[in-house]
């Protein structure tokens, strides 16, 4: 019995910064810029999600959508085909562990470390401050946590299906995509919903790899709220809401998922 | 085996072996060559001087502070994320009802953007009208400088942490408690060992390989913190909270001196690689229980 009230207690205690997020958002400014301790807004208002919307920020979530997208896709386009060779072929000279090793190191690897030259080549190819180029950029987080989720799930799809659709001669892109793929489906949307999670979240390469107000990511545009006053805490709050509803959502979604990735290290 | 056959693993991996080479092979290979270079405002005018900006970084004094900012932050939070990990998974071992919803709001903060976590503290740090502070204040307390005070201020950000990502060492560990067999403890019961006897003699044992890969991740991820003193205090007050991280961007982004910018970067990737090898050295001894 302690103990399940114990549970509950610590849930709740993690619960209330946000508690407190959603509550602030609905505050007018004289109910936070104040010493009460009260959690709750006395005489609620929408004002600070209408100068948001007013002040397109509804743009700001697009940019984070189409990046979103785009680091997913081409996560998944090129980290499939990749797990798919890793897990089901002999590659010449352990070059399976090489590439393995590589990608963990590509994947501990603070981002900043390889800023700088990052921010050239993007420069070199005209892609600076723009989606595009933050979609590529973001692969460097992205690519290696899909090629490892996916190897993985690709690992437990049993071959012999595959053996059997070859004796019916079926050939290899319709073995991938009528046995392969669909028997995949849950770990694709797993790591699909990951690498989402990753890119909405990601900071450092678009504060560094975009530069226009109207082009940034909701991450960047939150930085650039928290420092443009010490008390915009109602604006900050419905941002930060709005920004966190759709990871929030996600989670009950990849909770399975998401104690599978860690457990990697039993399969 | 058809030559066909062969070519086709490699056509696989050739979409990924591009992205590979062109974003993290070649900008590595140029922080290497870069870290060799002093560079004049930008990358024109580089002149080679060999290890120059690996001593100018053993000299300055910033960026000793930087790493024993960075060593210290990455130590305590990950001790105090593995121990509170520990915790939760063994409060909610055993099941009860609603377990699963209590699962998934303690995961809750562990999705939330970096920058909303950051913006959320950064309010309840606020000295005057912050929300820590006023609950400290209506029961008579003092408040605190959270984030003014050069001795503190790193401190605040490993709560900060904690709190963000004590609910992923939770669900390695947790992981990891599931797997142990029930029958252990029958067996333990019976020869009349107490809980504190169980938990020393098995529980830990078993889930040793666990709380290692627990300490492990959050260490790597800890080792980067950038996000939170970007924002929440921006290095300070004074050198305070500087990470190495901070440095290179600093050094890189702000003062464009690209060359000592790379040989930091060099360090951290460095001490990335070795990280790395204790990881995949752990996965493999997983592999071949």
């Amino acid at each position: 019995m302690i103990r399940i009230i114990a549970a509950f207690g610590l849930c709740a205690l993690s619960l209330i910064p946000m508690v407190w997020m959603v509550a602030t958002s609905f505050k007018p400014p004289a109910e936070y810029v104040s010493t009460s301790i009260a959690l709750w807004p006395q005489d609620p208002t929408l004002a600070h999600y209408r100068v948001l919307l007013d002040g397109g920020m509804w743009r700001l979530g697009l940019n984070s959508i189409v990046v979103a997208l785009g680091t997913v896709s081409l996560a998944l386009l090129a980290g499939l085909p990749a797990a798919y060779a890793l897990a089901r072929f002999e590659l010449p000279r352990r070059f399976d562990i090489v590439f393995l090793g590589f990608v963990l190191v590509i994947k501990l690897a603070p981002p900043i470390a390889l800023a700088i030259p990052l921010y050239q080549v993007l420069r070199a190819l005209g892609l600076l401050d723009t989606h595009l180029g933050l979609i590529l950029a973001n692969q460097i987080l992205a690519l290696p946590f899909a090629i490892w989720m996916l190897l993985g799930f690709v690992r437990d799809v049993p071959y012999s299906f595959e053996e059997a659709a070859m004796l019916d001669g079926a050939g290899f892109v319709k073995r991938l995509v009528e046995i392969v793929v669909p028997l995949l489906m849950p770990g694709l949307v797993a790591t699909a919903v990951f690498v989402a999670i990753m890119s909405w979240n990601e900071f450092l390469f678009a504060l560094l790899f975009i530069q226009t107000p109207s082009k940034f990511t909701l991450p960047a545009f939150i930085a650039t709220l928290i420092n443009e006053d010490e008390t915009l805490w109602g604006k900050l709050s419905a941002m930060g809401l709005i920004a966190s509803l759709p990871v929030l959502l996600a989670v009950g979604l990849v909770r399975r998922g998401l104690t599978r990735e860690v457990s990697v290290d039993q399969h | 085996m058809t030559a066909s056959r062969r070519l086709l693993p490699w056509l696989l991996l050739t979409p990924a072996l591009l992205i590979f080479a062109g974003l993290t092979l070649y900008p590595l290979g140029r922080t290497l060559a870069l870290s060799l270079f002093a560079t004049d405002y930008g990358f024109e005018n580089a002149k080679f001087v060999g290890l120059e900006n690996f001593r100018e970084l053993w000299d300055s004094r910033f960026f000793r502070q930087a790493v024993t900012n960075t060593v210290l932050f990455t130590v305590v939070s990950t001790v105090l994320e593995v121990a509170a990990g520990l915790g939760l998974a063994l409060l909610l071992d055993r099941a009860f009802p609603g377990r699963t919803l209590v699962m998934t709001l303690l995961l809750a903060p562990f999705v939330l953007s970096t920058m909303v976590v950051t913006a959320i503290w950064r309010a309840w740090f606020h000295f005057d009208l912050g929300f820590l502070n006023n609950l400290l204040r209506a029961i008579g307390l003092p408040g605190v400088p959270w984030l003014f005070d050069p001795n503190l201020a790193l401190w605040s950000i490993v709560l900060v942490d904690v709190w963000q990502t004590a609910p992923f060492a939770f669900l390695i560990i947790f992981a990891g408690l599931r797997l142990i067999p029930q029958d252990v403890y029958e067996a333990a019961r019976v020869d009349g060992a107490g809980p504190w006897r169980r938990f020393r003699d098995m529980t830990l044992p078993l889930l040793a390989p666990y709380l290692f890969v627990a300490a492990l991740l959050r260490s790597v991820d800890s080792f980067k913190l950038f996000d939170k003193v970007y924002a929440m205090t921006g290095g300070g007050p004074g050198q305070a909270t500087e990470t190495v991280s901070m440095f290179v961007y600093r050094q890189g982004f702000r003062f464009f001196d690209i060359g000592l910018a790379s040989a930091a970067a060099v360090v951290m990737i460095a001490v990335a690689g070795l990280l790395a090898v204790v990881y995949a050295a752990s996965l493999l001894k997983g592999a071949g229980r």
